[in-house]
């Protein structure tokens, strides 16, 4: 169908134990190309944790993304629509945000932009180094009267396309996002996060691991690949996105955000899974599903992973209940010495600057063992009509045990497992224009130990 | 499903529902919905908190009509709030007295690190007495102790997960803090409006290297840290928090704001804005402030006011620093305002030994503490810090400021001046000021 150009099926390329990774195969295509095929496969993605999308071609260290701008809209907590742009995967359709690139230390990745927005668009991928545009060093581009029009070489309005390449040198997190009138287009959706992984098991790590545990270089940032789990936070100004909609103007001025997202969702739709059918264009859950870590078994049990990338225009101060994480890199470096020196630091407060990536390696575990038999809380219960009882509250202390609620309560809870929620702690921002208790709100679900009845 | 309890009663309720299936046999045991008994007999708790609406008092002058000062305020005062009160000791009568007389900043309160050589169990009983001002509202009250680290649901006070506080009810919180630093608690129930209203205190947890005077020779310290580098012999409490004053007149006046219009008017230490933050510490029992600043009370169980402000009556907290030159003096921030702070000590330097209950230590025991004149704080974060008291110079005390370097959090919305978050640190000559009997004691 293509004009002599190989079809090539992404295969994954995470670590994943347990989950399948998202697979998304995108099509080999070349930038002169004029029409475009389909994705040629697209498995399942995982229900929760981080959805890959893995590149194809060019053999096994030089990914080939295609990133398509579209338009579209997204559903937001208080049943408003938002009109947005984005980065699609391939040429697929709309999403919020932009796929979650994975690609290996060490690769040469490669990413064709394809624009059918009625004015130029890029990217920039801050955090990489010696990045080309069309294999020339990427550059602003000057307006030609001592101002620039956006901060990379662009794909031109209306079918343009550029292919930007870099080296992925170091591991760690990284946003990309649109260099082109940053302050609207940012804005208005086309961001995503790319995902460098260690390319083998850093000096010292454990034997039998897989670089892909490791978030860094180093033997000391291992987890679980199977509770790694990415916090992508942004907000919202309806009226800048109704103006772009109707192709009027905006007032940077009166920027005013109203709506605060996670993984381009609000809650509760943030705790629903990958790929939820009611929310066709908002592919990315954020709920962190994890077992109870087995302090008894640390050298088998490894904590989970959250990736938190802010795209906002100020400082999220994102605080996960229950658990300090640690803090092992910022904006894709680990946090180390010039001489090694672990410089890692343990948060409750995830104070996450705009345009930053924090690594956070968290674990839970009931640190008293309690148990309604051996060891029960040391109170009395008091009965349920005296207490207001959660949605999330299986109607027993202990995990594990689900109790039956008053007549009249409902519950969510599935079979005793617990639900901490982790949530902006500038609680105006857990609001979507005047609904309160939603924006960027998540839990971390703590699932009995197996065998369980979870499903 | 796992039970790991023999099947309940509670179960009983799925056979009359009839929704859902149940595994094993059950007799009938009588009525649902009792209480269980726990295995261990729950003793008095260390302390007894209650919530409640109320009323502060923020500067008049300039008004913010029509929000600022509330007409509705009961003179002196001009804020209405959300709070806590301390409740330890009183009687039912008093307790109940009680109600819309909340407080703000909450209660201070503080406990051991949990020693397994010594076990005891941290209780904190919680009830909710209702908003006199608000009798259409049934909002239930929780107490999150915010940072507290594997905490299981029951105990987190997030009420989606767990439970929550009906009016008129109680329930116990049990802690066993093991990781000592500085912590805050707020209400989590519709966090966004308990929060601001004023639900909220700082909490911090002693080490069990406490006593420990090799170290340090007054034997008090942040974090067990083997070398005596978070030593102090003076502690001072510095908790952030804001005052947005169209969302508080709302609450009053049966409306709801648009909290994405959300700004700061005031901005508080200790729930004081400067020159209040300097005013004296209400009137404290010494001997009864074991586990929380324990503030006089009348024979109605009323806070007794701090001399000569009976508009501060219930903002009890101060935030003035006396200090002898040549000690070492510890500050435990924490922020639950819903921006960040800057808190900036002209003058002196800080070192921050902690943050968010963790002392600066990398995992290989890399020193990652630090001197600085400002530390930027976020909602919902802890910073501890010592500083050393300069050299005394001149007569009487030399003063140095502690403010929010974001100035637009430094006043109180009044042309020229100091306000807001903002407070003084007066060094007397060695010998000047009398040691602490509690944190925040002024040593006069």
């Amino acid at each position: 169908m293509m004009r002599g150009n190989a079809v090539m099926h992404g295969k994954t390329r995470t670590r994943s134990l347990r989950r399948p990774a998202l697979l998304v195969a995108l099509t080999l295509v070349w930038a002169t190309m004029a029409t475009f095929t389909p994705a040629a496969t697209a498995e399942t993605p995982p229900r929760v944790g981080i959805a890959c999308t893995t590149g194809v071609g060019g053999g096994a260290t030089s990914p080939i993304f295609n990133l398509t701008t579209k338009t579209g809209y997204i559903s937001l907590p208080d049943g408003n629509t938002a009109f947005m742009w984005g980065y699609s995967s391939g040429f697929g359709a709309f999403q919020h945000p932009g796929p979650v690139l994975c690609v290996n230390a060490g690769d040469t990745v490669t990413v064709i932009l394809h624009n059918t927005l009625p004015e130029a668009a890029s990217i920039v991928f801050p955090g990489q180094a010696n990045v080309l545009a069309n294999g020339t060093p990427a550059q602003p581009q000057p307006t030609g009267a001592g101002a620039i029009t956006s901060l990379t070489n662009t794909a031109a309005a209306g079918g343009g396309t550029i292919t930007y390449s870099f080296l992925a040198a170091n591991p760690g997190t990284f946003l990309y996002e649109s260099g082109t009138n940053p302050e609207k287009q940012v804005r208005m959706g086309l961001f995503g996060a790319l995902i460098v992984r260690p390319s083998a098991v850093p000096t010292g790590g454990a034997a039998g691991s897989t670089a892909g545990e490791y978030a860094y270089n180093r033997a000391d940032s291992r987890f679980n690949p199977s509770e790694e789990f990415m916090v992508l936070l942004s907000e919202i100004d309806p009226y800048q996105h109704q103006a772009v909609e109707g192709g009027k103007a905006f007032n940077m001025n009166n920027y005013h955000p109203r709506y605060w997202l996670i993984n381009g969702r609000g809650f509760p739709d943030s705790i629903a899974d990958n790929g939820a059918s009611w929310l066709p264009s908002q592919p990315y859950g954020a709920l962190a599903q994890v077992g109870e870590f087995d302090r008894a078994a640390a050298t088998a049990d490894q904590p989970g992973m959250a990736r938190y990338l802010n795209v906002g225009t100020e400082d999220y101060p994102f605080h996960p209940h229950g658990n300090n994480g640690l803090v092992v890199g910022r904006d894709g470096r680990p946090l180390e010495g010039t001489g090694g020196e672990d410089l890692s630091f343990e948060k409750f407060a995830i104070n996450i600057g705009p345009g930053q990536t924090w690594d956070v390696i968290f674990k839970w575990y009931d640190a008293e063992g309690y148990d309604p038999v051996t060891n029960p809380v040391p109170v009395t219960v008091p009965q349920m009509a005296n207490q207001e009882i959660g949605v999330f509250y299986s109607g027993s202390p202990y995990l594990g045990t689900k109790e039956t609620l008053p007549p009249g309560i409902q519950s969510v809870n599935q079979c005793g497992e617990y639900y901490i929620i982790s949530h902006n702690h500038a609680l105006f921002q857990i609001t979507s224009w005047g609904t309160n208790m939603t924006g960027p709100i998540t839990y971390m679900r703590i699932d009995p130990p197996t065998p369980n009845n979870c499903g | 499903m796992i039970l790991k309890q023999p099947f309940s009663r509670r179960e009983l309720l799925k056979f009359a529902g009839g929704a859902v299936a149940v595994v094993g046999t059950v007799t009938w045991a009588g009525n649902v919905l009792l209480p269980e008994a726990a295995v261990a007999a729950p003793g008095d708790p260390d302390l007894y908190l209650a919530g409640t609406d109320g009323w502060i008092f923020l500067p008049k002058t300039p008004a913010i009509p029509p929000f600022h000062p509330d007409v509705l305020a009961p003179d002196p005062f001009t804020t209405y709030i959300f709070g806590f009160r301390n409740v330890t000791g009183l009687s039912d009568i008093q307790r109940s007295n009680q109600k819309n007389k909340a407080q703000h900043s909450a209660p201070l309160f503080w406990a051991n690190q949990f020693d397994p050589a010594h076990p005891a169990d941290f209780k904190v009983q919680l009830t909710n007495l209702g908003l006199a001002l608000r009798p259409d509202l049934f909002d239930a009250h929780t107490l999150h102790w915010h940072g507290f680290r594997n905490v299981i649901p029951f105990f987190d006070g997030e009420p989606t997960g767990s439970v929550a506080v009906p009016t008129g009810r109680i329930f116990t919180y049990v802690y066993r803090p093991r990781e000592p630093g500085t912590y805050m608690f707020h209400c989590h129930v519709e966090d966004v409006e308990h929060v601001h209203m004023g639900m909220t205190g700082l909490v911090f947890v002693r080490p069990l290297q406490d006593g420990n005077t090799s170290l340090y020779p007054s034997g008090k310290y942040m974090y067990n840290d083997g070398n005596g580098s978070t030593g102090f012999d003076r502690e001072f409490a510095m908790f952030l928090s804001e005052v947005w004053a169209e969302s508080h007149w709302a609450d009053a006046h049966i409306q709801l704001p648009e909290w994405s219009d959300y700004r700061a008017d005031f901005s508080l230490l200790n729930g004081r804005v400067y020159p209040d933050t300097i005013a004296p510490n209400a009137p404290i029992v010494a001997g009864q402030s074991i586990h929380a600043l324990a503030v006089e009370t009348d024979a109605n169980g009323d806070l007794v006011a701090p001399a000569g402000h009976p508009e501060l009556q219930y903002q009890p907290h101060s935030s003035l620093v006396n200090c002898n030159a040549g000690e070492k003096v510890a500050l435990r921030f924490a922020n639950l305002g819903f921006r960040e702070q800057a808190m900036t000590l002209a003058g002196i330097r800080m070192r921050v030994v902690g943050r968010d209950a963790t002392p600066m230590r990398g995992r290989d025991g890399t020193d990652t503490s630090y001197e600085t004149e400002t530390i930027n704080i976020g909602p919902g974060e802890s910073f501890d810090v010592v500083f050393t008291a300069p050299a005394h110079s001149g007569s009487g005390y030399d003063t140095y400021m502690l403010y929010n370097r974001n100035y637009l959090r430094a006043n109180n919305l009044a042309p020229g001046g100091f306000g807001g978050q903002a407070t003084e640190i007066r060094v007397y000559a060695p010998g000047g000021v009398a040691p602490q009997a509690y944190p925040n004691d002024w040593g006069v």
